[in-house]
Order: structure tokens, then sequence, then C-alpha cells
């Protein structure tokens, strides 16, 4: 054996891989040689496939080795697969016979454990991108990081994308300036862009090696088909009529993973699952949870006396769960990549099969899985493009580097050039973001007394003040959600945290379904809601930014799954004869719905756009379905509303989903085909789209993330919040006065690029208008809503609106709703359902929907840009 | 907007201020000058220029009243005072602008530290609430044995929702035995009210001053 301080070799490995009785991968072996060689890459490798070893035991077998001092940095998207990882590795190292230390430090660490690794820094540090960012900022570690070796980034494909990327992205930067030689691994699952995610990683400059595992797995899809007598909702996406099926499912497989899409469908679907006669041994995961409840079903679910655990995208990583042996997922699975991956999760270990069973929870969502299987089938994927000059990531980092007193702008500026994200920042943007951090803003607006970061006598850049330095320390971690408000019983036992806006609305008295049980609340007091068990009160538990959008590629697969129908024999062929036999189900199922659509309008189709039109008592509503994923049609609708609202002024109310989106409005101009064709035009499409997203203010919503990244809002934490009071104001506030005082502020228009690029995908948005503007266009009016129009109306709750209405008009109007509606005509009229009645159709409105419609608070939506500012 | 309350003649104007014409009385809430100021010396990055622009508002509603007194109902200044911070000398400017102006403030809970406010501002602080009848003016809203009360504290802010659209406008709150003023700052935010069966609302709007009636604002407000 090898003593401490002995090298390792390739073989060391093959004979440890042995004694336990695993497999060497070829692909991990090339891994293991180049990162012993020194080279830099990315690994692509399927979950449940050795990606951690292989990612790892090259650096232990590098000879150039170092055995004192931080060696490696391990950064890792999540805090709940921290700990696992970084006994994995610890083991490893034993089992090698290397005396290396790793050990984690996330936002979970106590105090005491981060002073001791500040003194002694142990050889591997497994942490998070806001750990590692908050690393940079003492400056008692800076000369201990020039001893760093490697790091690698797990789950890139999770960071890619996103802040949280681009901030890995500046950590990178940094350190690969404090130790020249530094080696960089990423790990990824599959993407349609491995090229572009290296190149993220590693820095444009760079050149690695992407080397893929080529192991195909094994994934078995089954879909939960509604009998064919039976009538399945169009609309409503919680499914729950599904409930005795799956409950079916769940004992017939040992272990289950039950995926939600949300929170709320998440606690919705265990209180349901829970009545199970015999009872079923549950447990529920998601991402407001109490820590310790999360672990507790992690725990069940390791050692396999669960019978299932109904999870959101909090389990969609890492931990491996070897007793599940099924994965179910609960409505459409959005996207291609991310089906296979929580497929992956069950038949974890290399070789088994992974078996996940999808269940729709409404008509169209057979098609999504359809859609899926037939990508899946050809290996289609989809791309997550990186993003770039996010400026309030790169503030933030600025006066992270500030705290150590260490780095002059100009290093600063060599080192971020060295970054995807800011290979190409104009120098007018940088100064500007070097002006925001040490003056406030640009020289034109006046911001007195502001000093955060200030050059010294040696043009070291430095934060002088104390508390503010303490404060940027403490909110690095929150590129987060919204506040947060903790929930706990009034005896003190705590069961996770819910978004302020939600609690907010609650009255004490007022009761919630919560991590599973019934609650009442008590009282709020200093940022914790208290609460005691039980209460017959039939209020939902809101989260806000639940819904993910459907993949475009997704969406595209749906429409040529549609083509496949023939509307003589009412069947639907299948696309390819890859999945003939195992989509038969599907499309079946499929196959009547589509046959209504098409009788009372038609289907939508490659190339062409389908528009319906159909008037009730709310208004004119006008369904379009272009398909080109949710982002998009957020976009389009307010766009086109901004159009028609220069015919004829109006408000209006939109609906957007992943195949299309509804305008209404109590009248709208007469339209012909040509007329719908020349609202796509990509005649001034910029400004158009501008100035409705202006109206619609997506940008001040947007602004919300940036004014906490770049430090222009503080929002603490609970107990710090009295003292902060007296400079806390909401981001909306901040966006109004400096839209007023600082028209400059290239924040707020990083807040409507982001707008733009991020939430409606602009060049994807300016492709499919440019399309539409050419394509054939089907315009039916419809006496009823049809199964593609029925879900938009139904779940108009997302709807932001636009008016060109002045304010007196719409309060009049408005006031006149509510009238009505106090005067005895409740919810909504009835003349906008499908007649239930029609034989040949499912029936329409469900008690799905119905209750949805009725309880569901509504989602705080975008406000009107007409809003008061004094 | 020209309301009658307690018998008296009261006009609600859009730039959420209330005049008093039998008193010759300009009366606003929650001013919170010097906020932006304040956001900046903890190393928040809020340009300037919020204080003079409430100020430059008071001056618009001074011209159009001519009110002999102003009366602020708590929360006139934001933070502790720096006499070096800008916006000391816009205050100044405005005193001197306004000479015969009587200034009365009751003290907010922002109001605390005030040993810095120049004597030159003129400023007639009181303590608690001021019965002046047929009100009792205060900071924090409450019911009182004198009168009917009068305050601000709360920046009342009223959103209406329906199908098609959502509105949130500033309200001046007329409650049964109290009216809440919305805050006047323009830095400032607000909270979300439900008013009762039998309250009075008036919403700001950038079209003026318009009632909600009050049998529509308990269906329409969250």
């Amino acid at each position: 054996m090898h003593g401490a301080s002995a090298t390792p070799d390739l073989a060391d490995i093959e004979r440890l891989f042995a004694a336990r009785g695993w497999r060497v991968f070829d692909y991990q072996r090339k891994v293991w040689q180049a990162q012993a060689r020194g080279e830099s890459g990315l690994i692509h490798a399927p979950t449940g496939t050795g990606k951690t070893l292989a990612a790892w035991l090259g650096l232990l077998i590098d000879p150039a080795r170092r055995d004192e001092g931080l060696s490696v940095l391990w950064i890792t998207p999540m805090r709940a697969l921290a700990a696992d990882t970084q006994a994995g590795l610890q083991a490893s190292c034993t089992d090698l016979g290397l005396d290396w230390n790793v050990e984690l430090r996330t936002g979970d660490t106590s105090s005491h454990v981060r002073t001791r690794q500040r003194r002694n820094l142990p050889n591997a540090l497994v942490t998070t991108p806001e750990s590692a960012s908050l690393l940079l900022s003492y400056a008692d570690l800076v000369p201990a990081f020039s001893n760093l070796q490697a790091i690698v980034v797990d789950e890139w494909h999770e960071l890619l994308g996103t802040k949280r990327g681009v901030q890995t992205e500046l950590v990178l930067s940094r350190l690969r300036a404090l130790s020249p030689g530094l080696r960089t691994w990423g790990v990824s699952a599959t993407l349609g862009n491995l090229d572009e995610a290296m190149r993220a990683l590693l820095g444009p400059k760079k050149t690695g090696r992407c080397i893929s595992a080529d192991l195909a797995k094994d994934i078995r899809i089954d879909t939960l088909l509604p009998d064919v007598a039976e009538r399945f909702p169009w609309g409503g996406h919680m499914g729950l009529s599904q409930a005795p099926r799956v409950i079916e499912a769940i004992r017939a497989a040992s272990t289950s993973l039950i995926f939600t899409n949300t929170r709320n469908q998440a606690e919705r679907w265990y209180e349901e699952l829970a009545k199970a006669d015999p009872p079923l041994k549950l447990a529920l995961h998601h991402g407001s949870l109490d820590a310790a409840l999360r672990a507790t079903a992690e725990d069940g679910l390791k050692q396999g006396t669960l019978d299932a655990v109904v999870a959101t995208s909090s389990l969609d990583l890492g931990v491996d769960f070897t007793p599940v042996d099924q994965v179910i997922q609960i409505g459409g699975p959005k996207g291609i990549a991310r089906l296979m991956q929580r497929a992956g999760r069950s038949g974890h270990r290399p070789g088994q099969l992974s078996r996940v069973v999808c269940v729709p929870t409404q008509a169209m969502e057979i098609a999504e899985f359809a859609a899926a299987r037939e990508a899946a089938a050809r290996g289609n994927t989809e791309s997550r493009r990186p993003l770039t000059h996010s400026l309030d990531v790169l503030a933030q980092h600025l006066v992270t580097l500030a705290l150590t007193r260490s780095v002059g702008a100009d290093d600063v500026r060599r080192e971020i050039a060295s970054t995807h994200a800011y290979a190409d920042l104009a120098d007018t943007d940088w100064n500007w973001v070097l002006d925001f951090v040490m003056h406030g803003g640009s020289a034109l607006a006046a911001y007195p007394q502001y000093h955060k970061v200030v050059e010294d006598q040696d043009g070291l850049l430095h934060v002088p003040d104390a508390t503010i330095a303490r404060r940027h320390r403490m909110s690095i971690g929150t590129i987060t959600a919204n506040p947060l408000v903790r929930i706990a019983f009034v005896h003190g036992a705590s069961l996770g945290s819910l978004e302020e806006s939600f609690a907010s609305r609650l009255k004490p008295g007022d009761s919630f379904v919560f991590a599973g049980r019934r609650l009442t609340l008590v009282r709020i007091k200093d940022m914790t809601a208290q609460v005691k068990a039980g209460g017959k009160g039939t209020l939902i538990t809101r989260w806000d930014g639940g819904k993910m959008p459907m993949s475009s590629e997704l969406a595209e697969d749906l429409l040529r799954l549609f083509s496949g129908f023939e509307a003589g024999s009412g069947a639907l062929r299948a696309l390819s004869p890859l999945t003939e036999q195992d989509s038969a189900g599907e499309r079946n199922a499929l196959a009547p719905l589509l046959s209504i659509q098409s009788r009372w309008s038609s289907l939508p189709l490659p190339g062409a756009l389908l528009v319906e039109r159909t008037r009730s008592r709310e208004g004119d509503h006008l369904f379009m379905f272009p398909f080109a994923g949710r982002s998009v049609h957020e976009g389009l609708s307010a766009l086109i509303a901004y159009r028609l609202s220069r015919k004829q002024q109006a408000s209006f109310v939109f609906s957007v989903n992943d195949y299309g989106f509804e305008l209404m409005a109590r009248e709208l101009p007469e339209l012909d085909e040509d007329e719908i064709r020349a609202l796509f035009s990509p005649v001034d499409l910029d400004a158009d789209l501008v100035a409705s997203i202006n109206a619609s203010e997506m940008a001040r919503r947007r602004f919300r993330e940036i004014a906490r990244i770049s430090g222009l809002v503080f929002e603490g934490h609970p107990g710090a919040r009295k003292t902060m009071r007296q400079v806390q104001a909401s981001a909306g506030l901040i966006f109004d006065t400096l839209e007023r005082y600082d028209p400059g502020n290239l924040l707020t228009k990083q807040a409507l690029r982001e707008a733009l690029d991020h939430l409606l995908d602009a060049s994807r948005l300016r492709e499919t208008a440019q399309r539409l503007h050419a394509a054939q266009v089907t315009l039916n009016i419809t006496e009823r809503f049809t199964p593609m129009a029925f879900p938009l109306w139904a779940t108009r709750v997302s709807s932001n609106q636009l008016s060109s209405e002045d304010w007196r008009t719409r309060v009049e109007r408005m006031l006149d709703v509510l009238e009505r509606a106090a005067g005895g005509t409740r919810g909504p009229p009835l003349d906008v359902f499908p007649l239930a009645s029609d034989a040949a159709g499912p029936k329409p409105a469900t008690t799905d929907t119905k209750k949805k419609r009725a309880r569901r608070p509504r989602r705080p939506r975008m406000s009107s840009f007409l809003r008061p500012l004094s | 907007m020209r309301i009658e309350l307690c018998g008296e003649t009261l006009e609600l104007h859009a730039d959420r201020a209330l005049h008093w014409p039998r008193r010759r009385t300009l009366i606003v809430a929650d001013v919170h000058l010097g906020k932006g100021a304040a956001f900046r010396r903890a190393g928040l990055a809020i340009p300037s220029g919020d204080t003079r622009r409430d100020l430059a508002r008071l001056d618009a509603l001074i011209a159009a009243f001519s009110p002999e007194r102003l009366l602020v109902l708590g929360d006139l200044f934001h933070a502790p005072l720096l006499e070096s911070e800008s916006w000391f000398a816009d205050v100044d400017r405005f005193r001197a602008r306004h000479v015969s102006l009587a200034l009365e403030v009751l003290r907010g809970n922002h109001d605390r530290v005030l040993h810095r406010v120049p004597p030159g501002w003129r400023i007639d602080w009181h303590e608690g609430a001021r019965h002046e009848p047929p009100f009792v003016f205060a900071h924090e809203p409450r019911d009182d044995d004198r009168g009917y009360g009068m305050a601000g504290h709360l920046h009342p802010v009223l959103t209406l929702r329906s199908s098609t659209d959502r509105l949130r406008m500033p309200v001046f709150w007329l409650r049964e035995r109290h009216a809440v003023l919305p805050s006047f700052g323009g830095f400032t935010g607000g909270y979300g009210i439900t008013p009762g069966p039998d309250e009075r609302v008036y919403a700001v709007t950038p079209d003026g001053v318009m009632e909600i009636p009050e049998t529509r604002t308990r269906k329409g407000s969250p």
C-alpha cells in the first residue's frame, strides 16, 4: 500500500474498482489520463454512470499533485448535494491511501468551522458558487489560492444560462489569475450545445477536451392514460383525477419518486396520495420545506423505507437514491432533457433500466409526452445559452474583490475579459459599473455621500465602511428568489418558508396546506408565520414563479406530431417507426380530442398559424397558436395587443401557455387573415416590443433580482430586519426612482434587456414573428372554446395586461364589473364554457378547473404602466 | 375633489394632499425628506432628487391654495439629519421661499433624532395628538374621544382587480372614527388596505381623485 505522500496511479484506481466490483468505463479512463496530463475540459455523462469519480480521481493521480494547502475546489449547484459529494470524495481518498482531507463549506456551515477553515484550509473544499464567491472576499485567503491546482464544477448544465453560472465564471476568472496553472473540469448532463458549455466554463481563450460517456441509458417511458370512456379534462393542471391510477402504480413498484412541476402541485398530490387505503408510506420534498424535513424524505429514499416521495425539481439533481425503481412525472415534462434527467433518477446504477411513468393532467399533455418520447428516441435535446453582460453580477463581483483590498480596477478588467460572459464587454459598460460601485452611478446623475468602493493611494479598490462590507458579504448568497417568511409552530419547530407575498395575505385564523399538513395561522411575527396544526380552510398555498416554460424544441415536436392526424379516419399516425409501437396508447387517446379540434376549428400545423375568435359575455377572445413556447408567447401577446391598441383603444387581458396565447378585450376590431399577418410585421418590431413591454412593466418586475444582486436593495434576513428598516425599499420603488432621476442607469436598461432576452427570448421571438408574417393564417370563428383554446381561458391567472385607455375609464369600468359581481352574478359568465352536454366532447369544466378559479388567489401580476408615481 | 366631513369642507388633492379651507391649512402625511440620502449613506445607490421634487410639489400646492399653515401628520424626515447633505440646503431654500407659512409637524416615528434641525426652519413640533375641533390630528391612526381622527403612518394603497385589469392607487381612507392620508413623499412605498363596509375611499389617480364606492371596494381589494 501507499503511504500518505505516495502518489497513486491509474493501476491503483483500476485495482480499487475491481475490489469494489465496479466497472471502469472508457470515458472515465480518458478523463483520468487527461487530468494527469494537466489538461482542462468538460465531462458529459448521464447520471448513474460514475461521473463524480471520473472528475475526481484523475486529480489524485496527477504527478504534480500538491498535498499542502487548498489544492482542489469542487463547486456544486446545490447545497443538498454538497454533503454527499464531500463524503464520496473523502472516501475515495481513503480508499486510495491518500491522506487528504475533503471538507464542506456552504451556507449551512457553522461559523466556527468557517473560521477554522480560513486558518487551516483542507486539501479539497466542496462548496457552492455563492460560498466560493464569498471566499474571494477574504484578504487573508488571497495567498492561499495561489496553491490551487484544479476546480471541478459539478452539474455545470444546471448553472449554465443562469446568473449563478455567471457568478461561477467570475470566480473562475479570479482564481485563474491567482493560480495561473489552474485546471478546470466541468461535469454536465446532455445539452444541445456542449461545445458552448465548455467555452463558457473554460473561458473563450482556453482550449479543453470534451469527453463524452457514450453510454446510452435504457429508459422506459409509460404514460398513464385515461380510460377511453372517461371524460378527460381539457384544462387545469392538478390532474388529481388520475390519483387512483398513480396509487396503483406506486403499489406495483418498490420505491417511487414522484415529480411535480410546482410546489403547489406537490402539496396537493401529497395530500391526495395520503388518502390511499391501505395507506402508503409517503414523504414530501420541495425547496420551501425545512432542511430537516427534506433530510427525512431523502433518508427514506436512500434506505428504501418509503413507498414514494412527492418532490419538485428539488430532487432533480444529485444524490443517488439506489432503491428508487420508478419515477412518476405528474404534468407535462416541459423539456426533453428534463424528462430524461428525471427518468434517470430511477435505476441509478450503471446498466440498470430507468423507468418513468408519465401522468398527464390535462388532455394536451398526452401530446407532450408523445412528442418527448419521439424527441428522445431521435436523440434531440435542448440547448442552454450562457448569459452575457450581466452588469448586476459584475457589480457584485467588483465589491467582493474590493473587500480584499488587493486588486486595482485594471486587474479586474483584465481578469473578466477572460470569461465568456464579459469577453466583449464594452468599455463604456465597464466604466459605468466601476462608477456604479464607486460613485453610485454615472457622473450625470448625482449620488452625494455615496461611498461604497473607493480607490486607495496605491490604486487598490477597497470598501472603507465596515457595515457596508458586512452587509455585502451577507448579500452575496442572495441570487435567490423572493423574501421569505419562515413557517413554524408556535412552540418553535420549523416547517420551512414561504414567499412573503403569499404570507402577507394571510390573516390569523386562515388555514392553508403546507408541508403536507393543514395549518392555521396564529400570527406573523419577525418574519416568522407562527402556525398551529389543523384547520378547515381551503386556502391553497401559492408560490411565485413556479411555472417552468416548455422548451421550444419540445413545442416544435408537438406541432410535428399533430401533422400525423388523418381527418378521414380520425386516427393519429406515428411520426416515425422509432416510436410507432410505444406511442400507440398516447396516439389513440389523443385522436378523439384532435377530432373535436379539427371539427370545431382546425388543427395547428407546421408552417401555418391557427387563429380562433370567440365572442363571450366577457368580450371578444382572440386565440393564436404559434407553438413557440411560453416565453415567446408572452412577448408576442404583448406585441399584438400593443399593435391592436393602436387600431382601437382598449384594455386587453392576456393569457399564455406553451402552445399559444389569448387576447381578450370588451371589443376587438374586425380582422381578416391579411390583417392578422400584418400584426406580426417585422417593421418596427423591436421598438413596438419595447413599447409594449414598458407598458406591461416587465422590466420593472425583472429589476427585482438585479437590484438584489447589484446591492441596490438589501433584504437582510429575519432578525436583522428591524435595524435595517430605514434603508429598505421595494425594488419597484427604486426602479421608479432611478428611471426618474438617473435615466442613464445601465441596471434599469439591463432589466429591459433581460426582460427581452430571457423572459421573452427576443431573438426567437423575432424569428417567430418573421415566420408568422409569411405564414398561412387560418382564421376560424368558433362558437365555443376549442380543446386548444379552453386551457388558455381556464388558466388566465398569470395574465398581464396592457391598456391604451385612460385611468378614469378603467377604474369606472372595473367598478361596473365589481358592482355587477356584488349584485349576484358570481363567478365567470356561464356562457363561456363549451357546452358540457356535447356528447362528442369530453367534459370541459372539471372540478379541477373550477376549484382553481374559485380558490386560488391571483398571482401578483404586472401592474399597469399608468401607475401613479406622485 | 371637495368632500364634506364632520361638517367641514375639505379638498382632496391628487398630489396626495388635503386642504382645509376654513383653517387655511394644507395637510400632508409621511413626506420622508432625505430618504434617498439615508440610502446613499448606507451604500445603496439611490440618485438624489427625491427630496427636491417633493419640495417642489409642496411649492405648487402652496401656490394653489395659499395656506397660512402647513400641517404635517408625522414623518416629515426619514432619518437623522446631516448638515453636509445636499437636500439640507433645499429645505433651507424652501423655508426661505415661504417665510410667512407656519409649519407644524406631529412627531412621527421617523422624526426621532432631530436635534440637528436648524431653528431657521421654524418648525413647531407637536408630541402626540393635537385636537383642532372637529378633528384630532396624530401620526398613527387611532380613534380619539375628542373628535374625528386624522393621521398618516400607514401609506394606504388600494388595489382593484378584475379579470381584465389591475390598478394600484394611493388612497385617502376615511374610516368610521378616523381618516388615513396617503403618503406624500415620492420615494415611499404603500401598504395594501382592505376597506370595511362603511368606509369611504378616495383614490389618487393620474386623472385626479376618484371616489371608490363602498360596496365595490370590498369585492375588489385583495
